[in-house]
């Protein structure tokens, strides 16, 4: 059995905070048995507070400060249930404990969020859990954007670019900025997409898809959009 | 009954199925639409990091619904509803955040929100505003002996507090059941299943194909095994992952996860007598038009 196993939120654990002894006699009682699994004591000094100054103060995550921490929206969380370290619960605390190292250690998961809003809807305290999380990921990726998988930076970037270039959203185009960011542009071709590709030619989509414009003096917009005084 | 409509980039290109079958409907139902002019995008739930930012294009979009003079838009698109509701909320609720988008729309010379926005969606507007005994009236092509599994996705029914479905129709946020009563309407047999409101993984169909094509591979197979012959679906994000990339699906979970998939209005059209082609069934990939040609060929299930 995996180190620690029997312990609720192992995830959230490492090793080597985990004792486990084969026989353990403490004040000379022998607890060995289904008592031998001890945690380290933890001692956090260095509190750093800018994330939780950077989100509060954002639109998106400002109800940060309402989080009881009851863990709700983990309980629900669609992400959660598939990678066990993606715990929005503890992505709040760790934010307003000022425990930036472990926000950092886990930065690349944090991304990972679908935006189902199960956790918003879950929240008995009116946090938006959902866009909370989405500001913490946006400060971390401040901090360390060499940490973000680089597919999850392809979509990023490619949605940015498209939307801000184009006001539009033409998901071909999309797909080809997205494959060709990470080099996988030969994807468009392949036997996948290429019989899509072939039905969208022959049906008159794909000219649809050409012809979707811009809107109206876009160039404005566009200015706002990318203006990176604006927070 | 003029009703101002917001279609959004995927339904005015790829996803013209579910643009069209809606429009259909509409028109059979006495309903007419006016587009929002000028749209852009609606952010596509994508620009959500940029905080105060990710306001400007909804914002852009209801600021031109304003000044056409609606105030009440309709919209078929889960993630355009999102995006659109979401904003509006922010709209209604004022502040600071409020006066920033105002100041935004300013900075790019578009016209102000000058009224409070309602922002509706399509399957909440159909059975709360047009009412199921209107619709049912309008059924030629009963839906008899078709099992459908409703699939009604995040966006529709969540966050509870901004969405129009919850707050204005009255819809269930844990259970909503308005496609369930609509498809019982146009005769089909209801199939309930486990699936119908777990998340597809839309938002990452293309950087995480693992986890996209799990969440999409858990919904078909739970839809199918239920005893669905289809599934109806109102987002096209959700389409890209459960119909267009359905083989994703199938290697991830198996053939249990192939499914036919189709967007809930086309299946009204159908009721309503109109041929599958005129609704672009044949746009879905995932054999919705052999099964509704089937279907119509086949009294004997009927």
């Amino acid at each position: 059995m995996a180190k620690g196993s029997g312990i609720i939120e192992r995830s959230l654990l490492e090793d080597d905070q985990i004792m486990e002894e084969e026989n353990l006699v403490m004040d000379g009682i022998d607890i060995s048995g289904r008592w031998n699994t001890m945690l380290k004591t933890r001692v956090h000094s260095q509190r750093d507070l800018d994330s939780w100054d950077e989100v509060r103060a954002s639109a998106i995550g400002e109800s940060i400060d309402n989080c009881i921490q009851c863990g709700m929206c983990t309980a629900g969380c669609t992400v959660a249930q598939e990678i066990p370290a993606f715990n929005p619960r503890q992505f709040i605390y760790w934010v307003r404990v000022g425990r930036k190292d472990d926000l950092i250690k886990n930065a690349d998961v944090i991304w990972r969020c679908v935006g189902c809003y199960i956790c918003t809807n879950h929240c008995p305290k009116e946090v938006n859990t959902a866009e909370v999380i989405e500001s913490i990921g946006q400060w971390l990726r401040t901090q360390v954007p060499e940490k973000m998988d680089p597919a999850y930076r392809a979509n990023h970037e490619a949605y940015r670019h498209q939307l801000e270039t184009y006001g539009r959203l033409s998901l071909p185009r999309l797909q080809a900025e997205f494959l060709s960011k990470l080099g996988r542009q030969k994807e468009l071709f392949g036997p996948d997409l290429r019989q899509a590709a072939v039905k969208m030619l022959k049906d008159g989509r794909a000219i649809k898809t050409l012809l979707i414009g811009r809107p109206r003096h876009w160039n404005r917009s566009r200015f706002v959009l990318t203006d990176s005084a604006r927070a | 009954m003029k009703t101002a409509y917001f279609p959004g980039c995927s339904l005015k290109t790829i996803d013209r199925a579910y643009d069209v079958s809606t429009r259909v409907i509409a028109e059979d139902l006495g309903m007419t639409l006016v587009d929002v002019e000028d749209y852009s995008c609606c952010g596509a739930g994508e620009l959500k990091g940029e905080g105060i930012k990710s306001h400007f294009l909804p914002a852009r979009n209801l600021a031109h619904l304003i000044n056409q003079g609606e105030t009440e838009v309709m919209v078929s698109c889960n993630v355009c509803y999102h995006e659109l509701s979401r904003t509006a909320y922010a709209v209604q609720k004022g502040g600071k955040n409020l006066e920033d988008i105002q100041a935004m729309l300013k900075d790019a010379d578009e016209p102000l929100i000058k009224e409070q926005p309602t922002v509706r969606n399509t399957l909440e507007y159909l059975v709360n505003v047009v009412g199921l005994d209107t619709i049912a009236k309008h059924v030629k092509v009963p839906l008899t002996g078709l099992r459908v599994a409703p699939y009604y996705g995040c966006l529709y029914q969540r966050p509870a507090k901004m969405v129009s479905s919850v707050q204005i129709a009255g819809e269930d946020t844990e259970h909503p059941h308005f496609m369930h009563d609509l498809m019982a309407a146009l005769g089909a047999t209801v199939v309930e299943h486990r699936a119908e409101t777990t998340c597809c993984g839309g938002k990452n169909l293309l950087s995480d194909e693992r986890i996209s094509g799990k969440l999409t591979g858990r919904i078909l197979s739970t839809a199918k095994t239920s005893g669905a012959d289809v599934l109806a679906l109102m987002c096209p994000k959700c389409a890209g992952g459960l119909d267009a990339l359905q083989f994703r699906a199938v290697g991830m979970v198996g053939d249990t996860a192939k499914l036919p998939v189709m967007y809930y209005t086309q299946l009204i059209g159908i009721a309503f007598g109109h041929r599958p082609e005129e609704l672009h069934v044949g746009d879905m990939e995932s054999g919705s038009l052999d099964l509704i040609r089937h279907f119509l060929a086949e009294p004997a299930i009927r």
